[in-house]
């Protein structure tokens, strides 16, 4: 059986998603997977919203498009008003199972009946611990390291090590951990394993 | 190097220039190709190669047919606008037999068009954008390990058929990032110019056709004196207006750009038994043959021809690979110009049922499913 995960990073430009899925990617290839990474060249990347993603697959991706992602990652209002609840293909993944949400909470407003949502707040402890918020797309890099399948923590905090500037090469390291412990620690809370279990790819 | 890379189809199509002897990229950045502007603008001078931004992109051309009428290996990189601005550069280039590579990144057209979105609208450009019966080669990579590859094959095929090559693919095969091997090329992979016979004589024929047809012109600067124009011109490279010569100098351009007809060849996937036969390039061959994986699924009989060339037409490929078939789908990111070319040679027994689209986004592997049945079970052309 082939194994093969669509992740959909989205936020606002700027917001450094498009690094987020090149570090997802990397760590894939450097895992043995073949992956393909999309995004939008447009205005949306100088500050609409904007959108990356990555296939992660053990065999040659014929089809390199991201259709209704198995984990869409929002880190901004305006991302998840385009990719999720815009998009009635998506919702209604998330309402099957197929896809889980994974969104930052200081930054998108989510209605709690929204099935398939995993929140967090990457913002708040970027900018209340790490004392950078500047490092929330790298918090996301470690949560959705720890819910995609298959994908080696070694590899990923390597990907971002190798893939950060210099000045933040450090900070980015602990961010991409802390983000890990943090979708460890909600997956093991009651309920948040049954959001993920059916999704293609994903770990629960 | 044998290991995997993570890099954009334009950084592999920079790094395929350099790997392939590039020594002079003129040119002028445009959405979505500048990324190969960008590395080549840091990586030529490092290696004793020149990057030189000209003020548009006719004087880009013509920067680069001087640099290689002076030996180098050159290139340039543009998209559709800056495309339009070098066909009448690159119609002087296939006349006076000057090698140069040129990558097109297509993006939405005509004119300004969608700059950041992908299309394969420059397919009939690259074939007839410059007047005159202009023999041409284009190819057309479908993944980032294939621009890679390709790019190499271009400027082999380039400098040893002396003739502008282009390299055609769409926006997301330019931005998307892949695994790539870099390898490097060995000298048959490289390729090299005919040059002429023997030391200057006074009766040297620069434009004297060796034996593959092609002309045995000297790089400028080594001791040959003798004349490129963009006149009809005989062997010595002069002027004539001798229909007899004319008419064999053209037949003879367009002869020896078939040799790249057997050089890159066409991938078959599934095609063996397949009665419905989808033919695609670029980015759209690789959702077509994921609409081939899910069509065979469901039991249809379905299989891709999928072209690595554009031009010349591999007709003997195609013809073979469409001749059985019942149904026949060109699929492709413009409004039916490759569709054109399949559907005079295939003949009035087949059904054809292109699937054209040209709005800037991709065709969907489901898109294709959805019309591959609809114009199966229709039996009529849809």
């Amino acid at each position: 059986m082939s194994w093969r995960v669509d992740v959909r990073c989205t936020g606002s430009g700027g917001q450094g998603v498009a690094l987020a899925a090149v570090v997802l990617a990397e760590a894939g290839l450097a895992g043995g997977f073949e992956v393909a990474l999309t995004q939008e060249y447009g205005p949306e990347a100088r500050g609409g919203a904007s959108r990356a993603d990555v296939v992660i697959s053990d065999e040659e991706i014929s089809n390199p498009q991201c259709g209704v992602p198995g984990i869409l990652l929002a880190l901004h209002d305006k991302a998840w008003r385009k990719f999720a609840t815009g998009t009635p293909a998506v919702m209604a993944s998330l309402a099957s199972g197929a896809t889980v949400a994974v969104v930052d909470r200081d930054r998108v407003v989510v209605d709690p009946a929204t099935p398939g949502v995993l929140v967090l707040g990457f913002e708040s402890v970027a900018r209340d611990e790490l004392r950078a918020k500047v490092v929330a797309n790298m918090l996301a890099v470690g949560a959705l390291g720890r819910l995609i399948a298959r994908l080696d923590a070694e590899l990923v905090e390597t990907a971002v090590s190798t893939r950060s500037p210099g000045a933040f090469r450090e900070l980015n390291v602990v961010a991409f951990r802390r983000g890990w412990a943090m979708m460890h620690d909600l997956l093991a809370s009651p309920g948040a394993e049954e959001v993920s279990a059916g999704v293609a790819g994903a770990r629960a | 190097m044998s290991e995997r890379q993570l890099i954009q189809g334009n950084e592999a199509c920079a790094r395929a220039a350099l790997a392939a002897g590039c020594t002079f990229f003129g040119g002028y950045p445009i959405s979505p190709s500048s990324e190969i502007a960008e590395l080549l603008a840091r990586e030529l001078p490092k290696r004793g190669g020149v990057f030189i931004q000209m003020e548009d992109e006719l004087a880009s051309m013509g920067a680069v047919l001087g640099a290689s009428l002076g030996g180098r290996r050159a290139m340039t990189a543009t998209s559709g606008p800056g495309f339009t601005l070098m066909q009448e550069h690159l119609g002087y280039a296939s006349l006076a037999e000057i090698p140069c590579v040129v990558v097109d990144v297509m993006r939405g057209g005509p004119s300004t068009g969608l700059p950041t979105s992908p299309a394969q609208g420059d397919v009939m450009q690259a074939r007839w954008g410059s007047h005159g019966d202009r023999a041409t080669v284009a190819v057309a990579p479908g993944s980032v390990q294939e621009v890679y590859t390709l790019t190499i094959e271009a400027f082999r095929l380039a400098e040893t058929l002396r003739t502008p090559v282009a390299v055609l693919y769409d926006e997301v095969i330019g931005h998307m990032r892949e695994g790539v091997v870099l390898h490097e090329p060995t000298s048959e992979e490289l390729g090299l110019r005919s040059g002429p016979r023997g030391p200057f004589s006074p009766d040297f024929l620069p434009y004297e056709p060796d034996e593959k047809g092609v002309a045995r012109v000297p790089d400028f600067g080594r001791g040959y004196r003798f004349h490129v124009t963009g006149l009809m011109h005989d062997e010595r490279g002069y002027p004539t207006s001798d229909h007899v010569k004319v008419e064999r100098l053209l037949a003879r351009l367009e002869r020896k750009v078939d040799a790249a007809v057997d050089a890159v060849a066409p991938e078959a996937y599934r095609l063996e038994d397949a009665k419905i036969v989808l033919v695609a390039y670029g980015i759209v061959a690789r959702t077509a043959r994921a609409a081939v994986d899910a069509l065979r699924a469901e039991g249809v009989p379905a299989g891709l021809l999928r072209t690595r060339l554009l031009w010349p037409i591999p007709a003997d490929a195609l013809a073979d690979a469409i001749g059985r078939a019942d149904l026949v789908v060109v699929a492709e990111m413009n409004r039916g110009q490759w569709a054109f070319e399949v559907e005079r040679l295939a003949g009035r027994h087949v059904q054809l049922a292109p699937y054209l689209r040209a709005g800037g986004s991709i065709i969907t592997a489901e898109e294709l499913v959805d019309h591959v049945l609809l114009a199966s079970t229709k039996g009529a052309t849809v």
